[in-house]
């Protein structure tokens, strides 16, 4: 039974009210307790007048699964110059844009996250996601469900049968052990089959089924806010990566405010708003939506996550298998797709980010925009949309950009200056404080998930803690932000349950964390009524029986329900 | 006096349907094997060339050596060729030369055949030049009556289509029944407990002896540890919780991992390197495909469901075969073949070049040539039409495809064909991938390594260099300096060459049944048969993931692959820890 005591450290832990004072946390087995609980002599651990916080929490990020895999598989050059061999109990590590298991779950750790959702599913392949999930070291984990263009949850859309769709859905994440709904450019992988759904907005009819994108909007988020799920509609929105979509986007995002019943976390999340804040009308006039978004998002009940760009090379892999068919065309390199029967399709290009290219300045300037000008730190989140928009192991260098107007201008002198002069990134100089930066990565990520036992460090907390060697009355984060950036880099200490696994940057234990997933509660009758449709229609829509889609909690390596 | 006549005919070697169940139902030591594969097909107006016929003796020769078996007429067989299934006789005479990519090749070695006299090579002459040692006894497990129990929704452990609809009906602890599997599973399924290993074994002299689990891994963790390059392969028949502590034990021995793949669909991965993928999973075709190529792959022998469950059947939008246009092309008139609309012959080792047409052809480009490796122009332009007017096409690639010619260059036209012409309509192309999990094996490769097949860790970290980091390449050359094998039978599939050396270093074999490799094994560590006695997750051809079931115990004392190997690989880890202290000794 480990017992550890942290002393010395500014505490950042802006769920209890509490921003940088000093003051001691204790952990007993895993959790956090009151320092009188603790034995005599505990472990003490010295913050050193750094930074003592939550474990960093990434809601949206492609670390596992059939894409994520077939990725590594098509980008073998991803290894060059990454290559860390096994020692010392570690396994070894490769790979920049889609690292290998065991660097994805130590590059986390290394950074003091502790919890990463995977961004999409498939469910038939869900399983696959969970094997990988089970393989990566240290980190909780957890993934999303692609439903959008689900053959089944589409039939049950056009019956208009709300009860139905809740009690599908409640089917669908005990199944695939999901923890949220996903949703990737509505409908678009239906109409994607027919050799359509290239750029299709949200009053789009679908073909054979007649209801439209908004429909599925509508239909997934009351279900999923009526079921109370700890986490709301996931959605990447139509239009994604098209000049002018911001529109979309803000269609898109008003929605949640229809189906809202006023829970404790938004109902709905739009996610990578990078990708979909384009004013314009092509690649040449390509503008800025981050401001309209950002008000939008003030105004309803929703929040948003960055995809923030970063320059240099990556691998784009996503459900919305119409653009990256799009995408193919202008970079003209490699592409995968792949079709996956009644549910859904992906698409997989390699891309490089150029500091030079004036598309590619647009859509940096938008996701610091978007941070900048959403006033509520509670609504916002920081990503990559890894690796689509960038690795994560860029998002020291994000925080610092988000906190420093001084960085930005650095930064700003290499980019292409003509996009520079139409956006108003360069004259926004709000500059985040380190406590809005500790909500967007830690608390407020524990409310969008509905996790209570992360994201704080209060007692009964989970002991997943991050210490940066960071003093915030030494050091000014808006000026001195290549400290900033060593510091959130390589965490001094990380602790997951209530274990050091990092120490001075570099990982000292190997640990398996769980896998969270959710089961929801759904009345008897209409589970039943799934059931006995799901007995007809599933040996028609599905190539495997219904009994072999099911996976066991036996399948996970530790699984845990959250409700 | 033309009956001495020698003929030089091209070989292509391949997989047959009474292989795969007489290997399954009788093993590969018996005579219904060697039947199965002792044996050449040649065309009838080379046999009449060569004076011989059905039945004769021949001589067979290629630069690597010669074997005698007998020749059979056969209508699939085009003149200038010959087919020899793959196996032992094969490979006696196979090309080993892999031009760097790990594939030996297999269907294009030039040979000499000239009728013989005497007897023809037997197997076990064939093993007595890799020094083996042939088991005297061969034991099955003792069938006990009992109860009846049927399971359902069971998962077939033998092809790359993982059917999950398999009824078993199980009375006591002999399978008597398998419904919905084809005649390969249930040879597999009711033959499970045939000349099965049932105790671990060590090679003493020239003999095997029996010894416990804890010293038969004791040897093999002794071995491992003391050899400086070791050679882990197989993992194609096993399951992904064996696979991923296979390459956890590869890293810590800083030694090679590969999979079978490296000899059938690497090279469908090297090209997917190159230029990506187009895939779907079956049931997409089922649903929607109205167009079929089957290119260089025979499911009517390897995937034997196939047609049935993907291509005869009805879909959302596909009433039935009637609605679907099925085009084999193939180097001889296969089973398949014979199931399809129209067969297109290309010449053997020019599938290249077809393809390139056929891109060319989409692109409407002229050209300018009246044939294409041996295919009319006009056909190619009408197939071309075909398949962008089509509503959803897929072509299913095989060996036929991988293993010949421009091996991954052939893969990655394929898969710029499948790109282009999703220009006009969808488009997907899905290997047929051989052993259940395969895919698997690579997919857990991929996810801990960044590599699908041939992994070296000889510094630590992953590396894949076709031609040098894989396996047939590192036993033709000697490099490797010791081997366990897993659930798979280089001794019958690599070429001599490969297996010569094979049989110099240590070998561990971990297998539920006597393969050849076995019998020139070191160690020879008992597994339980997965599907039957172990569970697991395992990969279908196109990426699907499923959940294998088991439904009687493994034999007493008898482990599953997973478990073996993490003892294996706590004691290797014991090893390294105790340093060279204890290297060579007991540990009692
Ligand atoms: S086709 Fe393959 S998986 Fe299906 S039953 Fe036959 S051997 Fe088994
Ligand atoms: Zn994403």
């Amino acid at each position: 039974m480990t017992e550890f005591l942290i002393k010395n450290g500014h505490v950042y832990d802006p769920a209890n009210g509490i921003f940088g004072d000093l003051m001691e946390i204790a952990v007993k087995d895993g959790i956090i307790v009151n320092p009188s609980e603790l034995s005599p002599n505990p472990k003490v651990i010295d913050a050193g007048g750094g930074i003592v916080a939550p474990g960093g929490i990434d809601i949206h990020s492609h670390i596992a699964g059939p894409k994520v895999n077939t990725g590594r598989l098509i980008k073998p050059e991803d290894h060059i110059g990454t290559c860390k061999p096994a020692s010392n109990g570690l396994r070894s590590q490769v790979g920049r844009s889609v690292p290998n298991v065991f660097k994805i779950g130590y590059g986390y750790a290394i950074m003091g996250y502790t919890t990463v959702a995977e961004a999409a599913s498939p469910p038939l392949e869900a399983r696959h996601t969970h094997e990988e999930m089970n393989d990566i070291p240290i980190i909780d984990k957890l993934t999303y469900i692609i439903a959008d263009s689900n053959w089944l949850l589409l039939d049950y859309l056009v019956d208009g049968r709300g009860d139905l769709i809740e009690a599908y859905v409640a089917w669908l994440l005990r199944a695939t052990k999901g923890y949220g709904i996903k949703i990737v450019d509505p409908g678009a992988d239906w109409a994607w089959l027919h050799g359509k759904g290239m750029g299709i907005d949200i009053d789009y009819e679908l073909p054979e089924y007649g209801i439209s994108p908004k429909d599925i909007l509508l239909g997934l988020g009351e279900a999923v806010e009526h079921l109370k799920l700890p986490h709301p509609i996931h959605v990447h929105c139509n239009r994604l990566g098209y000049p002018g979509n911001y529109e979309t986007t803000l269609k898109t995002i008003e929605l949640s405010n229809k189906y809202s019943k006023g829970l404790e976390r938004p109902a709905m999340h739009v996610t990578h708003t990078q990708f979909t804040g384009y004013k314009g009308d092509s690649w040449i006039t390509l503008g800025s939506g981050g401001e309209d978004i950002a008000k939008e998002v003030e105004r309803t009940d929703s929040s948003v996550d960055l995809g923030q760009l970063v320059f240099g090379p990556t691998i784009t892999m996503t459900a919305d298998a119409p653009f990256e068919f799009v995408l193919y065309h202008l970079e003209r390199g490699k592409w995968s797709f792949a079709d996956i029967e009644a549910e859904t399709s992906a698409g997989i290009v390699p891309y490089v980010y150029r500091k030079r290219n004036y598309v590619n300045t647009v859509q940096w300037c938008i996701g610091l925009e978007v941070a900048l000008l959403v006033r509520d730190p509670w609504k916002v989140y920081i990503t990559t949309d890894h690796p689509n928009a960038g690795p994560f192991t860029k998002y020291p260098e994000i925080m610092a950009l988000l906190m420093s107007k001084k960085m930005r201008e650095d930064f700003m002198k290499d980019l292409n200056q003509v996009a520079l002069g139409r956006a108003s990134l360069p004259s926004i100089s709000r500059e985040l404080s380190l406590e809005e930066i500790m909500i967007m990565m830690r608390a407020s990520p524990a409310r969008l998930l509905g996790m209570k036992f992360k994201g704080h460090l209060g007692e009964g907390a989970q002991a997943d803690i991050a210490i940066y060697d960071l003093n915030p009355e030494k050091v000014d984060v808006h000026h001195d932000y290549e400290e900033v950036i060593k510091a959130f880099s390589r965490a001094k200490y990380t602790l997951k349950d209530g274990e050091i696994v990092v120490k001075d940057g570099e990982i000292v234990r190997e640990l398996y964390g769980t896998t969270f997933y959710t089961d929801p509660k759904v009345p008897e009758d209409s589970i039943r009524e799934v059931e006995k449709g799901l007995k007809e229609k599933f040996p028609k829509y599905y190539s495997i029986s219904l009994s072999n889609y099911v996976i066991g909690e036996d399948e996970l390596r530790k699984g845990r329900v959250v409700s | 006096m033309i009956a001495k006549q020698t003929l030089s005919l091209l070989l292509n070697t391949g997989r047959t349907i009474k292989q795969g169940i007489s290997m399954e139902a009788e093993g590969k030591l018996s005579e219904a094997y060697a039947d199965a594969v002792a044996r050449i097909e040649l065309n009838e107006d080379d046999m009449k060339a060569l004076g011989i016929t059905d039945g004769s003796l021949v001589e067979v020769i290629s630069k690597e050596g010669s074997i005698k078996i007998r020749a059979f007429r056969s209508k699939e067989v085009k003149r200038g060729h010959a087919y020899v299934p793959m196996g032992p006789w094969a490979n006696m005479i196979v090309d080993p030369q892999t031009m760097s990519l790990g594939m030996p090749n297999y269907k294009y070695t030039i040979i000499n055949v000239r009728p013989s006299e005497g007897k023809p090579t037997s197997l076990i002459e064939i093993l007595a030049h890799y020094n083996a040692i042939i088991p005297t006894e061969i034991e099955d497990i003792e069938l006990r009556g009992g109860s009846q129990k049927v399971y359902e929704y069971m998962v077939c452990p033998f092809c790359g289509e993982l059917c999950d609809h398999l009824k078993l009906e199980v009375v006591g602890n002999e399978i008597k029944k398998v419904i919905g599997g084809c005649a390969n599973s249930v040879s597999k399924l009711r033959n499970y407990h045939k000349h099965r290993i049932l105790r671990p074994l060590i090679r003493e002299g020239g003999h095997f002896r029996e010894v416990s689990l804890e010293e038969a891994l004791r040897r093999a963790a002794r071995i491992l540890s003391s050899a400086k390059y070791p050679l882990l392969f197989g993992w194609s028949s096993t399951v992904n919780e064996a696979i991923r502590v296979g390459v956890e034990l590869a890293e810590i021995l800083r030694g090679v991992i590969d999979n079978t793949s490296v000899v059938c669909h690497g090279p469908t991965a090297l090209g997917a390197q190159d230029v990506g993928t187009a895939r779907s999973t079956l049931g997409i075709i089922r649903h929607k495909a109205d167009y079929i190529v089957i290119w260089g792959s025979n499911p009517s022998a390897s995937h034997q469901n196939h047609f049935s469950l993907w291509i005869f059947s009805r879909g959302k939008w596909i009433k039935g075969r009637k609605n679907r246009k099925v085009v084999v092309i193939d180097v001889r008139e296969t089973p398949a073949a014979r199931l399809a609309d129209e067969l297109v012959r290309v010449e053997p080792g020019k599938d290249y070049e077809l393809i390139t047409a056929l891109r060319m052809a989409v692109r409407d480009l002229d050209i300018e040539l009246p044939s294409v490796a041996g295919v009319p122009t006009e056909t190619i332009y009408r197939l071309a039409d075909e398949m962008k007017s089509a509503k959803y096409g897929v072509i299913f690639e095989g060996m036929g495809i991988t293993m010949t010619g421009a091996k991954h260059r052939n893969v990655e036209e394929l898969i710029k064909l499948a790109h282009d012409l999703n220009e006009w309509t969808r488009f997907v192309l899905i290997p047929m991938r051989g052993h259940y999990n395969v895919t698997g094996s690579d997919n857990v490769f991929l996810w801990t390594t960044g590599y699908p097949f041939g992994i070296d860790f000889s510094r630590g970290y992953p590396r894949m260099v076709p031609g040098v980091t894989t396996a047939p390449d590192l036993l033709m050359r000697g490099e490797v300096d010791a081997a366990l094998i897993i659930s798979s039978d280089p001794v019958a599939h690599f070429p001599k060459r490969a297996v010569e050396h094979l049989s110099k270093i240590p070998v561990i074999t971990i297998d539920p049944k006597w393969s050849l490799t076995a019998t020139i094994s070191d160690v020879i560590i008992p597994s339980g048969i997965v599907g039957v006695e172990c569970g697991g997750t395992a990969y279908r051809l196109d990426d699907v993931p499923l959940r294998i079931k088991s439904i009687l115990p493994p034999p007493p004392g008898v482990l599953c692959d997973d478990e073996i190997l993490r003892r294996l690989l706590e004691m290797v880890k014991e090893y390294r820890n105790e340093g060279g202290r204890k290297r060579g000794e007991g540990y009692s």
